[in-house]
Order: C-alpha cells, then sequence, then structure tokens
C-alpha cells in the first residue's frame, strides 16, 4: 500500500506556527499560513487555547512588527506587506475576540502600539482589520485602561469618533465604553463634546449605532449632570431617537437602547419616569430574555438595571409576568453561565421587597435549580445563586414553612462559607443568615452540615465585613433555638473567642455579638446561666463595653442584654444591679441613668424594661433594689419620663413605677 | 406622694396639615419572638367550649403594616396533637389598611358590629364612621388593631376537620401585652372570643429576642 506524502501545506498546529516563524518560508507560504491560522480559529475557543500554548501569538505579532516596520521604511512588497499587516490584524483580532487569555497574549507580545499605530495607514483595508482587532481587545476587561484626561489622549479619540470609517468611529465608542468609569472621566467626555458625536452616530451603519449606543450608556451612568445636559430642552430630539431605536427590527440594538434609557431614567429622577415608558422598557426586555444569543445572555442584566430597589418596578414586571419568564428560562436549562447569573441576579431583584414576587417564584421549580448552581463550575452563578436566595428568603411566610432549611440547599451553601473569594463569601453569608431563621427550635440541618463552625471560623476573618455578617448569621441562627443547639454553638464559639468579638474594633460587630448574646440568654431561665460560667467572665465583658461604648446601637443590644439577664432569678437579677451600680461604684454615675436619658428611644425602651424586670412585686429582692433604684435618682428620672414621646417608653415606664408605688411611697 | 398616673390615650384627628407619622407606634411586646397564650372560646348553643391557644409572633414590618406567627389550639377534641396555624396579620394602621376589611365575606356592618367590641375602639368610632378612620392618628394610641388570618396549617393536613376559613379581628394593648379577639366566619358561631396574654417562658419578667433579614 503506498503511503502518503507529507504535504509542506500540513495544517497542524505545530507545523503552521513552525512555517509562520521560519524565516526560510516563502512570502506566500506565510501569508498562506497566517490565513489558515485566521480561519482556524475564528470563532473556536478550544483552537484558540491550543494556538496558545503552542504560543502562536508571539509569532503572529512579529510578523505584524515586520510588515509594519518594513512598510515604514519604503522598502520593496508593499502588496505582500499590506496583506501580511490585514492577515495578521485579523489573527489577533480573533485570538482577543472573547478570550481574556488572548488578549492578554496579544497585550504581552506587543501588538497593542503597533495596531494604533496603523489605524493612520493610507491602506482602508488595513485600517479596517486594525480597528476591528483593536475594538476586540478593548471588549475585554484585561485591556488597558484609555486615559481621557490627557489632553492628547482625548484629541485621538475625538480624531477617531470624527473618521468616516465605520470600523474606526465603532473603535473609538468601544474604547469609551471600556474605559469610562468615573464621574470625572465621564464629565470630560461630555464637555469635549463626545456626547455629540455619539448621538450623530446613531443615525450611522449598525456598527456605528450600537457601539455608540453602549458607549452613551457607559457615559450616562450615574451620573445626574450628564444625563441631564443629554436630555436638556434643546436634546429632546436625541432622546426620542433613543425611544425610537427601542423598536429597531435588531435585537441589540433594542437592548442598548434600552441599557441607554435605563441608565438616563437612574441618573437623572426626573426624566423617563412615566408609566408608558416604564411599561415598554420591560415589555421589550422581557422579549429579549428569549433572545438565544448574546442579547439573551445580557437582558436580565439590563432587566436588573431597570428594576433594581425600585417597588413599583418589580409590581409592574410581576403584572406583567416577568417572574414566569424569568423562571421558564432557567427551566430550559443549558444555557451559559452568563445568563444563568444574569437571570438569578433580576429573580433576586424581584424578590428583594415583594412577598408575591417571591411567592410565584417559589411556586415555580426555581428552587430545585438551586442545589446545583450553587455548585457551578462559575463563581460568578453561585454568587448570584446566594444573592437570589437571600433575596427569596426575605419571606418569613416561607422561613416558618421551613422552604430553605433543607439538605439539598444547606450543603452547597455551607460549603460556599469556605470559599477563598470574598465576594462568594459575603454572598453565601447573606444567604445563610436569612435561611437559619427558620423559627424552629431545633437547627440540626445546619449544624451538621458544618455550619456552626464555618460561621465561627469567619467570626474570626481579619475582614470586618465576613466578621460583622458571620456575627449576624450566628445571631439569626440563635432566634428561639432550643439550649442543645445553642450549647453546640457556644461549644465552637469559645467564651475566649465572644470575648474578643465583645469588644472587637468595629462598632457594627460589637452590636451583632450582642444580639447573638441577647439571644442566647431568651429562651428557658437556665439559658442565662451561659453568661455566668468562669466567674461570670462573659456578663462582665458585656458590662465593661456598655461603660465604654457610646455608639447607641451597641448599648441598646447591651442593655436588652441585662433586661433578658433581669428577668431571670434573684441571683441573675443581683448580677445585673451589680453591672447597672458597680461594686460599690457611684451609684449616681450608674449607666441606668445615662440610658435613661438618651435620645435614643430603642435605648430608653430596653432601660425601661430591665427596670421593670428588676422590681416586679412578686419578686422576693425587689424590695431591696427599689431602695438602689430610689438613692440612685431612677425614680426622679422615670418620672420625668411618664409623657415620654416613644409611646412604649411611656407605657412601660408608667409599668416601672406602679411596680416601685408597690414597695411604698415613690415620691424621691 | 403617690403618682397619679395620667391617661393621655385619646386618639387625635390628623388635620392633614402635618407630616409626623401617623402610624401604629412600634410596640416591644408586638415584636419577633414575643409569645401570648390564653384561650378561644368556641362556645356554641349545645355546649361551653373553650380551647387553650398559644401565638408566637414571628414576623412584624411596621412599615407594611404587616405581622405574622403561628397558633397553637391546644385541646382540640377532633385532634390527637395540638393543631399549629401560620396566620398572616393586617395592622389597622390607616396607611396600609384601614378598619374595613373589603374582603374575606366582611361587609363594613360586620366590621363595626366586631370592632366595637373592643373597649378601646368607641374613641375611634366617629372619624371611623366619617371616612374609614383614614384621617386618625394612631401614632400615640396605646391599642393596635389587627385582623389575623390564618393562611395554612402547619403539622396536620387540610382533611384534619378543621377550618381556617375565617379571620380574627384583634386588639392588642400596648401597655400590657394582652390580645383580645373575634373570630368571624359567617359559617361558625359568630363572636368566639380570644383572649392572649403576654408569656414569658416561666421567666421572672419579660424577654426580647431578635434577628434580623439581609
Amino acid at each position: 500500500m503506498p503511503a502518503s506524502v507529507a504535504s509542506s501545506h500540513s495544517s497542524r498546529p505545530e507545523d503552521l506556527i513552525g512555517r509562520l516563524s521560519s524565516a526560510q518560508t516563502p512570502y506566500e507560504g506565510k501569508l498562506k499560513a497566517l490565513r489558515d491560522l485566521k480561519n482556524q480559529i475564528i470563532g473556536n475557543r478550544t483552537k484558540k487555547l491550543a494556538f496558545l500554548k503552542l504560543g502562536a501569538v508571539p509569532s503572529v505579532v512579529a510578523i505584524l512588527a515586520s510588515s509594519a516596520a518594513a512598510l515604514g521604511g519604503g522598502r520593496e512588497g508593499r502588496e505582500f506587506h499590506e496583506a501580511f499587516l490585514i492577515q495578521s490584524a485579523a489573527a489577533i483580532g480573533s485570538f482577543a475576540c472573547g478570550l481574556d487569555a488572548g488578549v492578554k497574549a496579544v497585550l504581552d507580545a506587543g501588538a497593542f502600539p503597533i495596531l494604533f499605530t496603523l489605524i493612520s495607514h493610507p491602506n482602508e483595508k488595513v485600517v479596517d482589520a486594525s480597528a476591528r482587532s483593536l475594538k476586540m481587545i478593548y471588549q475585554s476587561k484585561v485591556a488597558p485602561n484609555y486615559d481621557f484626561l490627557q489632553e492628547k489622549n482625548m484629541e485621538f479619540l475625538l480624531s477617531l469618533l470624527n473618521r468616516e470609517n465605520e470600523n474606526v468611529t465603532g473603535l473609538g465608542a468601544s474604547i469609551i465604553t471600556h474605559s469610562c468609569q468615573t464621574t470625572v472621566e465621564q464629565k470630560v467626555l461630555s464637555e469635549a463634546g463626545v456626547i455629540k458625536r455619539l448621538v450623530g452616530l446613531l443615525g450611522g451603519s449598525l456598527i456605528q449605532r450600537d457601539a455608540s449606543l453602549e458607549s452613551l450608556a457607559a457615559v450616562i451612568k450615574d451620573n445626574p449632570e450628564v444625563a441631564s445636559r443629554f436630555i436638556g430642552p434643546e436634546n429632546g430630539r436625541e432622546l426620542s431617537v433613543l425611544i425610537e431605536l427601542m423598536k429597531d427590527k435588531c435585537p441589540r440594538t433594542r437592548l442598548l437602547a434600552c441599557m441607554c434609557l435605563i441608565n438616563i431614567r437612574n441618573a437623572s429622577m426626573s426624566s423617563l419616569q412615566d408609566s408608558v415608558i416604564k411599561n415598554k422598557l420591560v415589555l421589550i426586555l422581557l422579549e429579549l430574555l428569549d433572545d438565544p444569543g448574546q442579547v439573551g445572555d445580557e437582558a436580565p442584566f439590563v432587566l436588573s438595571n431597570l428594576i433594581s430597589e425600585k417597588e413599583d418596578l418589580h409590581q409592574l414586571a410581576f403584572d406583567t409576568n416577568v417572574v414566569e419568564k424569568l423562571c421558564e428560562n432557567l427551566d430550559k436549562g443549558s444555557f451559559r453561565p452568563k445568563r444563568v447569573e444574569g437571570i438569578f441576579l433580576a429573580l433576586a431583584d424581584l424578590c428583594s421587597k415583594l412577598e408575591c414576587c417571591r411567592e410565584r417564584v417559589l411556586n415555580s421549580k426555581v428552587l430545585a435549580f438551586i442545589t446545583e448552581s450553587l455548585a457551578h463550575d462559575s463563581a460568578e452563578v453561585r454568587g448570584a445563586a446566594c444573592i437570589f436566595l437571600k433575596n427569596v428568603s426575605r419571606s418569613v411566610k416561607s422561613l416558618s414553612a421551613g422552604t430553605f432549611m433543607k439538605e439539598e440547599i444547606m450543603v452547597p451553601l455551607v460549603q460556599l462559607l469556605g470559599s477563598s473569594c470574598t465576594f462568594e463569601q459575603v454572598a453565601a453569608l447573606g444567604a445563610v443568615s436569612n435561611v437559619v431563621v427558620d423559627f424552629k427550635a431545633d437547627k440540626s440541618v445546619f449544624t451538621q452540615c458544618g455550619g456552626v463552625k464555618q460561621l465561627v471560623q469567619l467570626s474570626k476573618s481579619i475582614e470586618s465585613t465576613i466578621r460583622v455578617n458571620a456575627v449576624l448569621a450566628l445571631k439569626n441562627l440563635t432566634f428561639l433555638v432550643n439550649n442543645r443547639c445553642k450549647e453546640e454553638i457556644l461549644l465552637e464559639l469559645s467564651t475566649p473567642t465572644l470575648t474578643s468579638l465583645i469588644s472587637d474594633p468595629e462598632a457594627s460587630v460589637q452590636e451583632q455579638v450582642l444580639a447573638f448574646v441577647r439571644n442566647l440568654v431568651d429562651g428557658t431561665t437556665n439559658s442565662i446561666d451561659y453568661l455566668f460560667g468562669e466567674d461570670a467572665l462573659l456578663l462582665h465583658s458585656i458590662g465593661r463595653q456598655l461603660r465604654n461604648t457610646a455608639k447607641a446601637e451597641v448599648q441598646v443590644q447591651g442593655m436588652y442584654i441585662l433586661s433578658n439577664v433581669a428577668s431571670g432569678n434573684e441571683h441573675h437579677k443581683e448580677a445585673v444591679m451589680s453591672i447597672l451600680f458597680g461594686q460599690g461604684g457611684n451609684a449616681t454615675e450608674s449607666i441606668l441613668v445615662k440610658f435613661l436619658q438618651s435620645s435614643n428611644s430603642q435605648l430608653r425602651t430596653a432601660a425601661v424594661w430591665a427596670v421593670v424586670n428588676l422590681t416586679l412585686p412578686s419578686s422576693p429582692g425587689s424590695c431591696g433594689r427599689v431602695t438602689e433604684f430610689r438613692n440612685a435618682g431612677i425614680v426622679s428620672q422615670l418620672k420625668n419620663m411618664m409623657n415620654d414621646p416613644c409611646l412604649d417608653v411611656k407605657l412601660q415606664t408608667r409599668t416601672a413605677l406602679r411596680q416601685l408605688m408597690t414597695f411604698g411611697d415613690a415620691s424621691t | 406622694m403617690p403618682v397619679r398616673m395620667v391617661e393621655s390615650s385619646s386618639p387625635s384627628q390628623d388635620p392633614g396639615t402635618t407630616t409626623g407619622n401617623t402610624l401604629p407606634p412600634p410596640c416591644t411586646l408586638l415584636s419577633v419572638g414575643q409569645s401570648f397564650s390564653g384561650t378561644q372560646n368556641v362556645s356554641s348553643l349545645q355546649k361551653d367550649e373553650a380551647w387553650r391557644v398559644n401565638v408566637r409572633i414571628q414576623g412584624c414590618d411596621l412599615d407594611r403594616g404587616y405581622l405574622c406567627g403561628t397558633m397553637e389550639a391546644l385541646n382540640v377534641p377532633m385532634a390527637d396533637t395540638p393543631v399549629v396555624t401560620f396566620w398572616e396579620g393586617e395592622i389597622v394602621d390607616t396607611k396600609n389598611y384601614t378598619f374595613y376589611t373589603g374582603k374575606w365575606g366582611a361587609t363594613q356592618d360586620d366590621d363595626i358590629k366586631h370592632w366595637t367590641k373592643f373597649p378601646s375602639f368607641p374613641p375611634l368610632l366617629p372619624q371611623v364612621e366619617a371616612d374609614g378612620g383614614k384621617s386618625l392618628d394612631l401614632s400615640s394610641y396605646p391599642y393596635i388593631f389587627m385582623r389575623w388570618k390564618e393562611q395554612h396549617f402547619v403539622n396536620v393536613g387540610t382533611d384534619c376537620g378543621l377550618t381556617i376559613a375565617g379571620f380574627y379581628y384583634v386588639c392588642f394593648s400596648c401597655g400590657d401585652g394582652s390580645i383580645n379577639g373575634f373570630y368571624y366566619d359567617p359559617n361558625s358561631s359568630p363572636f368566639q372570643k380570644l383572649e392572649l396574654k403576654s408569656t414569658n417562658d416561666g421567666r421572672s419578667g419579660f424577654s426580647f429576642s431578635t434577628y434580623e433579614l439581609q
């Protein structure tokens, strides 16, 4: 059987790269190899990665550089060199398209400045290829930021936007979309006349229109000043153009027009607030959710931007069945991670305020996707699933029904608490905090999957955001829980950690840990004894914190602990008295007087409850405590509070005074 | 010298010129985690009967006039175990909800008949008859009026032979945490009275827990 003859034009990646890099390869062969490479990698992520690994990018960039240099030097073979420039720029663009690793390789190989130089090349095809390539690079987050504040750069950008070539103007717009992030940059661009030019491009080709819409959205985003300039009286026409583009036949244009209008709407509370435009935006985005491509992937993010924190829009979206549509989309499955992330974020927004939305979501099959989404390969999907779970579990009705406290949800959720990424940990902590409320006395599903261990670990984090959220979750976990569960938490947390959290440098952590202790000592009377171990170390730490802190929110939680302890037996009540008045200390400096005089009504309420609990006529030691109160001026203070502006304080002050009177004259 | 307790508990009419809060005030005895126990009189013409009842508040959102929790009926004749239901409450705050129910089969006449059974309601009656009580300022009134509607059974099936078709007209006293209510269901005995008192898990005083949804 005859053997096959090795072809000199093999398309194996190694051979292609060999031909590209070899000085021996004739011009024609090199050009063909470049074309072959470009054709192989277009739209093929696997091939791109394979060529990247083999180091193809530096070879291609070397060809681009040498051809650019050869043309600059005026050497012969202009046609060949231009063909090389076009093919190598196109291949570079392909490597950069949709692949951050490709962009990084292209930048590392030094292609960026060469491509920028070629934008001024006399051959339009070279310009097209270079501009397209740069646009691909600017679509990636890893592309370098363009410094608009440098005059030369701004001039260059305006020169790009003023060119006839649609790829060059598109590049200008892409640079803005990528790099315009701060209000200063938005202002500088607006003042340089960029908005006017971008609006002009809305009447251009499809490429120009879409690129312009996207950059307009970036320049206006969260900037009321720029937004109001855009919608100023002389610019009514521009707004109409945008509204008209919402009906364009191209889905991407419709999506970008919506994005632009939403950014204007969010930045300027006075415009585009009418129900007609709100309805239109919701309906168009609803329809775009069905797009199978990139538009459908991005539509939930745009929807989320529209409805975020706006209850009227949640209601509108609910009325137009957006919840069902999003849930159906998840149900279809097999989407790209980006779309799943967007759907969860949009659902999270919808569930943030309205119970009707939460109910509808929970009636769909969405929760069935939570388990796999919490364990998804993509960190963004996992984070979005957590945010959704956090918001949907704001439903007290569903928490009470035990909808979330299930192994299939808790196991992957608790695993995320151990993530190395702060964003993911905070998102998971948010969900855990709500889900653990549950209202059951026994929360063993959570403890058995290692939840307490993880929370305790996170309560020791060096990042205060993590610490505060972890302790908040422990507080919610301890709400109405039985003593067995409380003991499990305490065992894991340990007295030294709890003591150190009570005097944490962050007031927000102190507040949460004191609220945790408040729950710990609620319930049966013997739970108060948790504070009395090791010579009442914890109780004394709390007392110290109460005396030292100036933060009312910390004082409120600390005072509720004392009030709860004061609802225990005589031993507990006397311990509270010694915290309030100090052992042998100066009674007139009692923190109780200070708190009863506080301008914070919650603090006054907590303090009055402590007095009520310490003066119950049925308690044997009340009489002695009443004497102490009288001596410390508490009785006169209470009399001043009989018409307290806070009804709760007023009513319980009267209860306290009634009780005091049962022990005799309360006139002192 | 003994102190005379001054009662300034009459509701004022919101003149419409102030922008202050006119909603019922927050009350610690009606906060999450608080529990109550007492009885519901279910007497009929045939016999006198009262079920022991425990209530626990699970959620409270004054801005939305929302309250919810569980209700446990202890000696229900046809049930082997205590029957627990989940209920949701509408707080009459004149913003989210008025004294007129407008649903659950209750006419305005039924509403007035039930509300007037609470001794703390008559001072409000003229304004309620004038405009449904919309202009009342309830921010310093020491009673909170609510409707509690049981939504579902927690520990038994719907085939348990019991009904939760009706709802309760409820009056809560902010001073002592006592709750009075009347069950309304056109198909059940009228004016079944619910009487609950704040409980404290065997403690010598009041204890308060907390949670916070993120």
